[in-house]
Parts: C-alpha cells; sequence; structure tokens
C-alpha cells in the first residue's frame, strides 16, 4: 500500500487521511503516518483541516439540506456514476 | 518499564492534546494501539519521535510493544530529561551535517536531496533525522534506512546516558 514499509510520504498522507481520521488504519499504518506528522507541518495541518471538515459534514443531517439542494446533488451523483 | 516520551512545552501529547499532570501522577487508559493507551518511546524509538520536551515515563499494567513504540495502560512521568533540550539543536546539526556526508559521498552525489537539509533545519530534529536516513535509504536501499536510525540512536542514548 506504501511506497516502503519503513515511513510514508505526503503524498500517501493525503491517499490515506480518510482512513486515519474513521481509525481505518491498522496499527503499523497508523504509526507510520503519525512519525510522518510528526515532523510534518504541511500535513499536520492538511490531517487537522480535514479533521474539522469531516466533523462538520457529519454534523450535517438529511433534513438540514434544502430540497432543492438535495435534488441537485442527487441528479449530479447519478451523472457521475454513469459517466 | 521505564521509557521516554515527548511532550510540548505545556506537557500536551502532540497527536491527543493530553494534559499530563505533574511527575509522579498515574494515568490509565484502555489500550489500542494508535487509537487508546499510552504511547512511549523506547530509546532506539527515540528518532522517530522527537519533539520539544522530553520525558522520562514509568508504564505499568498491560504492555504492547511495536517496530516504533510502546503502548501501556499505565504510566507516570517520572522526570523532564532536560539535557534534551540542550541536545536538540546539537542533535538536529549532527543530523544535517550526516545528511550532508551522506549526499556528497553517493556517486553520483545527490544535489536533490542535499539541497533540502539546510531549509529544513528550523523544522527540527524529527524531520533531520528522516532526511539523513531517507538519503541514506536513497544510497543503500531500505536497510540503510534503519541502519541510519539505529545510529542516531546510539549517538542519542550516549549523550543523554540511557
Amino acid at each position: 500500500m506504501t511506497e516502503s514499509d519503513q515511513h510514508i510520504t505526503c503524498q500517501e498522507v493525503v491517499e490515506l487521511v480518510t482512513d486515519y481520521l474513521e481509525r481505518a488504519l491498522d496499527a503499523d499504518e497508523a504509526s507510520l503516518f503519525e512519525e510522518h506528522l510528526n515532523f510534518c507541518d504541511g500535513c499536520i495541518t492538511y490531517v487537522e483541516q480535514m479533521r474539522v471538515t469531516v466533523e462538520a459534514v457529519g454534523q450535517i443531517g438529511e433534513t438540514d439540506v434544502p430540497a432543492d439542494t438535495r435534488e441537485k446533488l442527487l441528479t449530479a451523483f447519478r451523472d457521475w456514476q454513469h459517466a | 518499564m521505564i521509557a521516554y516520551k515527548f511532550l510540548r512545552p505545556d506537557r500536551t501529547s502532540l497527536f491527543t492534546d493530553f494534559a499530563w499532570p505533574a511527575p509522579g501522577t498515574w494515568v490509565e487508559a484502555s489500550i489500542e494501539p494508535c487509537r487508546s493507551g499510552i504511547h512511549a518511546c523506547r530509546v532506539s524509538d527515540l528518532p522517530y519521535w522527537a519533539g520539544h520536551q522530553l520525558y522520562e515515563v514509568e508504564l505499568d499494567g498491560e504492555l504492547v510493544e511495536q517496530s516504533t513504540k510502546v503502548v501501556a495502560s499505565r504510566a507516570r512521568l517520572v522526570r523532564r530529561l532536560e539535557a534534551w533540550e540542550d541536545l536538540h539543536d546539537v542533535y538536529t546539526r549532527m543530523c544535517a551535517d550526516r545528511g550532508h556526508e551522506l549526499a556528497r559521498s553517493a556517486a553520483p552525489p545527490l544535489h536533490d536531496w542535499e539541497a533540502v537539509i539546510e531549509p529544513s533545519i528550523p523544522e527540527g530534529p524529527a524531520l533531520l533525522g528522516f532526511v539523513a536516513a531517507r538519503i541514506a535509504e536513497a544510497i543503500a536501499g531500505p536497510p540503510a534506512y534503519r541502519t541510519e536510525r539505529a545510529r542516531q540512536t546510539d549517538w542519542l542514548a550516549e549523550r543523554l546516558g540511557l
């Protein structure tokens, strides 16, 4: 999954961030992820931004989305799936 | 078990923001590596987690050892290793110099790697240790990465008296 079993790159942090935040990485992967964060301020900022985004999106209920917006999103997703 | 932990100057953990009590007070947590539990370094793990302030910690209860850390269900800070604060910049410089030495020794020299060393120094010891190990890996493959990390461990252990 990673370029090396000894460390991960900034690109791999981007690829793995969702799994990290959802605690879906296994212990070794999570350890490599955090080793990287320990020295990479850019990735710390990125992960923190993603954490805030995920938390904010997680607080939006289906009923909070206006009906017309909901229909546009569903149409967009249907079109995207057929593309 | 005696282990070590890097904390911010306000005695909080980098990944959890947990505020550690003063040395002597026990802290408990259920174990799930990288998710919960008290994470600490063996001496050989220090280069991977180098940070602001270094504490000696006593671990107790359930222990899980991993490749670059140990996780415990119970721990207390024992003392701050103030010597690390004096060594922080010296170690960073040592790693930078080692990176230059390795990059220049390669055939052909690794100019791209060398160019990142000096600009990286303000980021501190964890990054410079990583850069030196990555240069070693670029020259001699993945085993050289671990060898360089072991060299950094020896440097730290000797100067910290561990």
